[in-house]
């Protein structure tokens, strides 16, 4: 018994609110120090879930991941693109240093197969990452794929909307994306296995576009309104 | 030279009985429909015979299964036969309708003895479900008959071999009937009288013919065999008695198949990537399945598991009288064990072929794209989608040679609604496409919304403000 609960607290499942444990499960790093940080030491949890909860895309959710995309990818774990709702650019991923022979884009009909393809490649060991755009999704949908995601040993991180962060939710780690000025992005750890939620870093990833804060914005000539061509 | 004949005395009985699950009274009438001539031994038990007439028959066994002989069913079951007892012997001659020659002589170094290929022939076929009659000779035509009456036995000895055949009655040694008659009158009535006759006398008295017929059995005259050569695809066929209405009743049969291909695919040491499975039906066209792997395969788990997804996807449209599994495409199989040049071990490999073979059996093959950078300053142009491949080459990354681009592309440029919050870099003019009627003539922004969002925005000849991606 007492053996039991020694695997419990050693794997941080049993929450404990007066005593920061440091969990032994194992994760990837982010490939950013300020988030590795907030996250004790670890980044993304592998063999579980994680939620990136943010408004609409463009504020540099993709950039959060590709440290390890780059990673992954070099080191030949496939990354699978599940039901992305844009095209994810090849040239700029190649410019990430990528590889793309990696990277498998999957679309899917319905919610059955995108459910499906999901478990399926989360259980495969040739899988690195799956990012995955569920859409709408009921909380034993997720506890299906929190599952499945302990079956195997890649990293999941579904992207859904920012009201969900309100909803409870069996995922791993929860984190919150929001904007932030110069073009930085503001993570708020929602929920993270074996601590206290709620802390905040600031990811400066201004790069994204080639943009460093401390220049000045290099328009060449603002846009011509009146001009005529 | 010495003859192995195996003779199949209900062949077609026992290859329906195999392809299907439960096993009921059967029998197998002639091409009109009138006589019973085969009859499995459940029917036996309720007392249908060979030779009875059909009616009778129903009317002892009301639910018998009938099946209609048909000859090219049965040259193409011979030829399955022959295809499993070419893995044992290298000399097969076809001996239609039912029996099959194989040359023995040379193999008895390799089984150690007749008596251990004999028993070889005989554990395989009892492992397959067949019925046959084995009988030694010395000629092609001896061994047939001796295999034909049931007198087999494991001899190589050419006197004791003549021996049996003179036991052998007239009327079971297949002359022709004027033939026939005419040697009883003569007061013959066994093969060992006709053999004592003067081989002048014959000729004269009966015909050339039955003369050859006779040197031929006996050793004296030469009776060249030209032999069988397998084909270079793979087919199998199961028929059902009774109509399969649900995909789940194919599973069977199609499980013995698949192990047959795979038993033929390590013989032949080759892989394969496409199944065919034609279903037909009792009316209307049949359906034809094309399973694919994404790689060379040859477990018969893996095709079990990915015909299944492929059922489950598709019903069936109509019940499906017979199956047919057909293999034309193989391939050399792959080095196996170890890691290759670049440290991925063969486990990996196969585990990827797997996971996206069952993608594509569900998903369908177009669902799954890897993507590729093109050779065009057009942004819509320059990404390409290709079929899912594995290759091994490492790509060189050539960072900051690439210009600045967004990791998201939107489907199609979208209307700028609002006025960006601040300006970053640009215009950074694309112009081209003027070529091939695609013409593009823009100025590209990178600016941030009011919402947070950094947007890659252009402006097109006709002074329209467009967002045509984000950089995610």
């Amino acid at each position: 018994m007492s053996e039991l609960i020694n695997t419990l607290m050693q794997d941080a499942r049993v929450w404990q609110g007066h005593r920061h444990n440091k969990t032994t499960q194992p994760a990837e790093p982010t490939g950013y120090q300020a988030l590795d940080n907030q996250l004790g030491g670890l980044g993304w949890p592998r063999g579980a879930l994680s939620e990136c909860l943010l408004d609409a895309p463009g504020i540099g959710e993709l950039t959060l991941l590709v440290p390890l995309m780059q990673r992954l990818s070099q080191d030949g774990k496939t990354v699978f693109w599940l039901n992305p709702p844009h095209t994810p650019y090849a040239p700029a991923l190649a410019r990430e240093g990528i590889n793309l022979d990696q990277v498998i884009m999957i679309h899917t009909e319905d919610k059955g197969d995108f459910l499906w393809t999901l478990e399926n490649c989360l259980r495969s060991p040739v899988t690195g990452l799956v990012m995955a755009w569920p859409g709408k999704l009921a909380a034993r949908e997720i506890r299906r794929l929190q599952l499945a995601a302990e079956a195997g040993s890649n990293v999941c991180v579904l992207f859904r909307e920012r009201h969900y962060a309100e909803q409870n939710s069996p995922a791993a780690l929860r984190l919150e994306l929001e904007p932030e000025h110069q073009q930085s992005l503001k993570v708020n750890v929602v929920k993270r296995r074996g601590s206290w939620p709620g802390q905040r870093c600031s990811l400066a990833i201004a790069h994204r576009a080639s943009l460093s804060h401390h220049e000045t914005p290099r328009v060449v000539q603002g846009p011509w309104p009146t001009a005529a061509r | 030279m010495l003859w192995l004949h195996l003779h199949f005395p209900h062949l077609l009985l026992d290859h329906i009985r195999r392809s299907g699950e439960n096993v009921a009274a059967l029998a197998i009438v002639e091409g009109s429909g009138q006589q019973v001539i085969q009859a499995c031994p459940a029917a036996r038990d309720l007392g249908v015979k060979a030779g009875m007439r059909l009616k009778t028959a129903i009317s002892l066994a009301p639910d018998l299964g009938i099946v209609r002989a048909d000859q090219a069913q049965e040259t193409r079951i011979l030829e399955d036969q022959a295809l499993w007892v070419y893995r044992y012997a290298a000399h097969i001659v076809l001996v239609p309708p039912n029996g099959l020659l194989a040359e023995i002589g040379s193999l008895q170094r390799l089984y150690g003895g007749l008596p251990a290929a004999w028993r070889t022939i005989e554990e395989v076929l009892h492992e397959r479900q067949l019925n046959a009659w084995l009988g030694i000779g010395h000629t092609p035509l001896a061994a047939g008959l001796i295999a034909r009456n049931g007198m087999g036995e494991c001899t190589s000895d050419t006197a004791q071999i003549l021996r049996t055949l003179g036991r052998i009655p007239l009327q079971a040694a297949e002359f022709d009937t004027r033939t026939s008659t005419r040697l009883k009158r003569l007061g013959l009535s066994t093969l060992g009288e006709v053999f004592g006759l003067p081989p002048a006398e014959m000729a004269r008295r009966l015909s050339p013919e039955t003369l050859a017929t006779i040197q031929k059995i006996q050793g004296s005259r030469a009776d060249p065999q030209p032999p069988w050569q397998p084909p270079h695809h793979f087919r199998q066929q199961a028929d059902f008695v009774q109509d399969i209405e649900r995909s789940q009743g194919l599973l069977f049969p199609l499980h013995r198949m698949l192990s047959e291909l795979e038993k033929d695919l390590c013989w032949r040491q080759q892989d394969t990537d496409c199944l065919l499975l034609v279903l037909q039906h009792r009316n209307g066209e049949p359906t034809h399945l094309r399973i694919r792997t994404s790689g060379p395969e040859h477990r018969a788990e893996a095709f079990l598991s990915l015909i299944t997804l492929r059922f489950e996807q598709q019903a069936l449209k109509a019940p499906v009288a017979s199956l047919r599994l057909t293999v034309k495409r193989f391939l050399g199989r792959e080095m196996h064990g170890g890691q290759d040049l670049l440290g991925e071990s063969q486990d990996l490999n196969e585990a990827w072929h797997t996971l996206i073979s069952r993608l594509q059996a569900r998903l369908g093959e177009n669902a799954l794209k890897q993507l590729a950078p093109t050779d065009d300053h057009r942004p819509e142009r320059a990404w390409s989608t290709s079929d899912v491949r594995r290759s091994n080459r490492a790509t060189i990354a050539a960072t900051g040679q690439l210009p600045c681009r967004p990791l998201w592309l939107l489907q199609g440029p979208q209307p700028l609604t609002e006025t960006p919050k601040a300006w970053f870099t640009g215009p950074e003019r694309i112009s081209g496409g003027w070529w091939d009627g695609q013409r593009v003539h823009r100025d590209y922004y990178i600016a941030q919304l009011n919402s947070g969002q950094l947007a890659w925005v252009f402006r097109d000849m006709r002074e329209g403000w467009f967002i045509h991606g984000w950089f995610g």
